[in-house]
């Protein structure tokens, strides 16, 4: 009898490290995490936001938009802020830190965040790893070009270009500026070897304009974020899409941030360690393409040649000074609207 | 014109008095923060500002080609796309209060499809029609009109054609209004005097429609005036326009201080065309 | 202009008006028949499948709900100020009617995108920020503009005899705004409640800065993915479908209550 209660004490002892970690019960609460649309809104939905949940019984709402416009919120509601978690662009996560609208990233609040790559934690959780690459038509190029291809006289005028400023916009400039023998701390070098290539044929506002008219060869390429391109190119056969090689891809990195004096700090933490985690990480590279932050991500090889994963991938890539760049931009903006767009 | 009031002044101010303030708390207050913001600038570098007062801002835009030149297009545009509206809503509206019949009610729902539609799915549709590979191009060709495609996007004739296909209704409707107003006899009695049409265009219908003619014009203004999506998607990125300007400044650079200091010029010169333009209509009273 | 000639070339400029109207939106119907994985045209193979997904697709249905609730509140609160402070400046002819007439104008001379950033600030400061009511006070006053500007016309074209013709009649002042001004000023009603509507609908830039969590609308969710996946065909399917709900409601509108006749 009582070996019997011995053994029950002990396998009830030893079950304790499987009760859900967040014993405490948030029901009632809500948590509002501002992102992207589409699948980026679907995949938190099913493997952050749903466990959150299920394990808390807090609800979940989404904000949808641009982080610009989020980045906005946060300045404008710094005195009383509705978000707790956003998603940011790389260059507008050490900004944020800087002016105080966001915590800074702590592995002791966030454990998932000991996983992250060293040193990609910059301002705010480093979220997914994606390289600015060539989306090119197949039409003008039968074989992937290189960024210096891109300089030839007979394709002057038929780039596209996302908005500016965007991160696409600062990677050409600093991939300009390396062809031109300098690098983005010297944008007169930056703008005048941009300028060679003539200006834009599109500045597109939606992923449908600029693929249609490459893959129809009115554009000859862009350059584009490798996620977003690699999971369209099955719907357009005339494009291709390339990881560069000299210089290398420009880094580009999706950020997780916690809002400073948010309204669910717990609640945030929570969700961004599941963002961060091994099982998001997987569906965000295997869906999304987005290259996992995770070290611990294990991807099938197929899909390990999609994505950037691995350290080495990563030591290749081109990483600007984000600091820097967005320091400059309301500069840079004026140089790009009448050097580039206004030839 | 009779100038003596139907209604008491009391009464007035109590009819007034709601819309006027929310007006004032929703709209002027914050374009008051507006006003003070423009005076102030960015730390360069930084999100945070600088709140000494400064004209820096303004300097900016008026010693800059590219900004003056941005904002004067987009007043000629709005104004000529204005003039076409009201050149084609006039013919459209009165045909259908005159000969539509049943149909009326019908073709009233298909002048106010793009409004219904929203402003990015009409302009996508568009784009499709308009690019070197779509329709018209297409059908040009094949009719041997043309060799090489016709350039009708990124310039000012898509970005016109799709405002005013985005704003035509804004124009039909108060028109249609208006001629339902004018009892169908007024023509004719004039005409029987011996008044050619472009005479009974002139005093008689025109005047009577003026009330609808300046509510479309005004709409269409201003709303061509602050479009933001139609312009930057037919323009593609090459058609500079006020919207896209401020958009730029304030939600992707985040210089809030440069991008109210653009709001404030425009609406500068708008109060000088509105200026010019009631001295204009003053004088043109009195020739009559 | 009474020839025949005269009346076959405007019968044929009223056509080719209305072509152009309608060939962008042929263009988006056909297309939301496309059995691919994007936006297309012309259509390369046919397929209900879009519409399937938008009934099954319960994001879009809710922030469609969202829209429509949204539109519904302030256009009521629109048209009702609007059209009591234009039957006032038309009336009651005070001095301040122009000062009125440009304040009840004003929103739509600025990019609103830098008032809205503006109004968040003010909110933010008096812990509105997210509200339902701060969300519904900023559609009343980006609809407000259209309709007053309407309603000031309608008032305008209202022959104020005919309300003082009844007046003499002994009819109380209520029933003279019940009996002829509103019968009279029914068309600009009309008029100015669609165009708020569907402006409130389809505002993106005010409502994805100023909207709080729970009342994200369509069109702001529409907007969300351009830049990173493209149009949804989803989105394509629900616009082809609201088309087509709306000309069905005008065609039915017509054979039941003769709607033509109102307007």
């Amino acid at each position: 009898m009582k070996r019997i209660a011995c053994y029950a004490a002990v396998t009830a002892v030893s079950l304790f490290p499987c009760l859900p970690a967040f014993a405490q019960d948030y029901s009632g609460r809500t948590l509002v995490v501002g992102t992207w649309g589409g699948d980026i809104e679907r995949l938190l939905r099913e493997h952050v936001a749903g466990p959150l949940e299920a394990k808390t019984g807090a609800k979940v709402e989404f904000l949808l938009g641009g982080s610009g416009d989020r980045l906005s919120k946060m300045v404008a509601e710094r005195n009383n802020p509705t978000m707790d978690v956003t998603f940011q662009n790389i260059y507008e996560a050490p900004a944020a830190l800087k002016e105080g609208l966001v915590v800074a990233p702590d592995a002791a609040l966030v454990p998932a965040a000991a996983d992250v790559w060293a040193g990609m934690n910059d301002g705010c959780y480093a979220m997914s790893l994606v390289g600015l690459g060539i989306a090119y038509s197949k039409a003008v190029f039968p074989e992937a070009p290189e960024w210096s291809d891109l300089w030839n006289p007979e394709l002057k005028g038929k780039m596209a270009y996302a908005p500016y400023p965007s991160s696409e916009g600062d990677g050409m400039l600093a991939v300009a500026a390396r062809i031109a023998g300098a690098d983005e701390t010297n944008p007169d070098a930056a703008f005048a070897k941009l300028a060679e290539l003539g200006a834009p044929m599109l500045t597109y506002n939606s992923l449908d304009e600029v693929l249609t008219l490459m893959d129809a060869g009115e554009i000859a390429a862009a350059p584009m974020i490798s996620g977003y391109v690699i999971s369209n190119l099955e719907n357009y056969e005339g494009i291709g899409f390339v990881f560069p090689k000299d210089p290398g891809p420009v880094l580009v990195r999706d950020m997780v941030c916690q809002v400073a004096n948010s309204p669910e700090p717990e609640l945030a933490q929570m969700f961004i360690d599941l963002a961060l985690g091994v099982e998001t990480q997987t569906a965000y590279a295997n869906e999304l393409n987005f290259g996992p932050t995770n070290s611990k991500v294990v991807l099938s090889d197929e899909q390990a040649a999609k994505v950037i994963n691995t350290p080495e991938e990563v030591e290749s890539l081109l990483q600007l000074d984000w600091t820097y760049v967005i320091a400059q931009r309301s500069d840079w903006t004026d140089r790009w609207n009448k050097e580039i767009l206004g030839q | 014109m009779n100038q003596t009031p139907d209604i008491t002044p009391t009464t007035t101010a109590l009819l007034v008095a709601p819309a006027a303030v929310l007006m004032f708390g929703v709209f002027v207050l914050p374009f008051l923060f507006l006003v003070v913001l423009s005076f102030w600038s960015q730390v360069p570098g930084s999100l945070s500002l600088d709140t000494s007062f400064t004209l820096t801002n303004y300097v900016r835009i008026f010693s800059d080609s590219y900004y003056l030149g941005g904002l004067w297009t987009t007043l000629w545009l709005s104004g000529f796309v204005t003039l076409i509206c009201l050149l084609l809503a006039l013919p459209l509206a009165r045909w259908i209060v005159l000969h539509a019949g049943r149909a009326k009610g019908l073709l009233i729902g298909i002048s106010i499809l793009p409004l219904i539609c929203g402003a990015l799915l009409p302009t996508l549709g568009l784009v499709n029609l308009l690019s070197p590979l779509g329709f018209i191009n297409g059908a040009l060709k094949s009719m041997g009109l043309i060799q090489t495609s016709l350039p009708l996007l990124g310039n000012i004739t898509g970005v016109s054609i799709g405002l005013v296909q985005a704003f035509l209704p804004l124009m039909v409707l108060p028109l249609i209004n208006t001629v339902e107003r004018i009892p169908h006899d007024y023509e004719k009695a004039a005409m029987s005097l011996g008044a050619s049409p472009f005479v009974v265009w002139r005093r008689v219908l025109l005047p009577l429609m003026l009330p609808g003619i300046v509510a479309g014009s005004l709409l269409v203004f201003c709303a061509a005036l602050t479009a933001f999506v139609t312009p930057q998607i037919l323009g593609q990125g090459k058609v500079v326009t006020f919207a896209s300007l401020a958009y730029q400044q304030a939600a992707m650079v985040l210089d809030w201080p440069f991008a109210s200091a653009l709001g404030i010029v425009m609406l500068m010169f708008l109060a000088l065309a509105g200026l010019v333009g009631a001295l204009i209509s003053r004088r043109l009273a009195r020739a009559s | 202009m009474t020839s025949r000639f005269g009346k076959g070339l405007m019968l044929a400029g009223v056509v080719a008006i209305l072509l152009f109207l309608l060939a962008p939106i042929l263009v988006l119907i056909f297309s939301a028949f496309d059995g691919g994985n994007i936006f297309r045209f012309p259509p390369r193979s046919y397929s209900l499948r879009w519409f399937e997904e938008a009934f099954n697709h319960n994001e879009y249905k809710s922030s469609l709900w969202i829209s429509t609730v949204l539109g519904v509140i302030s256009t009521a609160i629109a048209v009702g100020l609007s059209s009591l402070a234009a039957f006032g400046l038309v009336r009651g002819k005070p001095s301040y009617r122009l000062a009125l007439e440009v304040l009840l104008l004003a929103p739509l001379t600025l990019p609103l995108v830098v008032w809205a950033i503006a109004l968040l600030s003010i909110y933010a400061q008096l812990g509105m920020n997210g509200t339902l009511p701060g969300l519904i006070l900023a559609h009343v006053t980006i609809t407000m503009p259209f309709a007053a500007r309407i309603m000031i016309a309608t008032f305008d074209e209202i022959d104020p005899k005919l309300e003082a013709a009844a007046k003499s009649l002994g009819a109380s002042p209520w029933n003279v705004v019940r009996r002829v001004t509103l019968p009279l000023a029914m068309p600009g009603l009309l008029s100015s409640t669609a165009i708020a509507f569907l402006v409130s609908f389809n505002d993106v830039v005010v409502t994805t800065l100023i909207a709080g969590a729970g009342w994200i609308t369509f069109p702001v969710r529409t907007f969300s993915r351009l830049r990173t996946e493209g149009i949804d065909p989803t989105t394509i399917a629900i616009a082809a479908m609201i088309v087509g709900f709306t000309i069905l409601v005008i065609v039915l509108g017509q054979r039941l209550f003769q709607l033509s006749r109102r307007f």
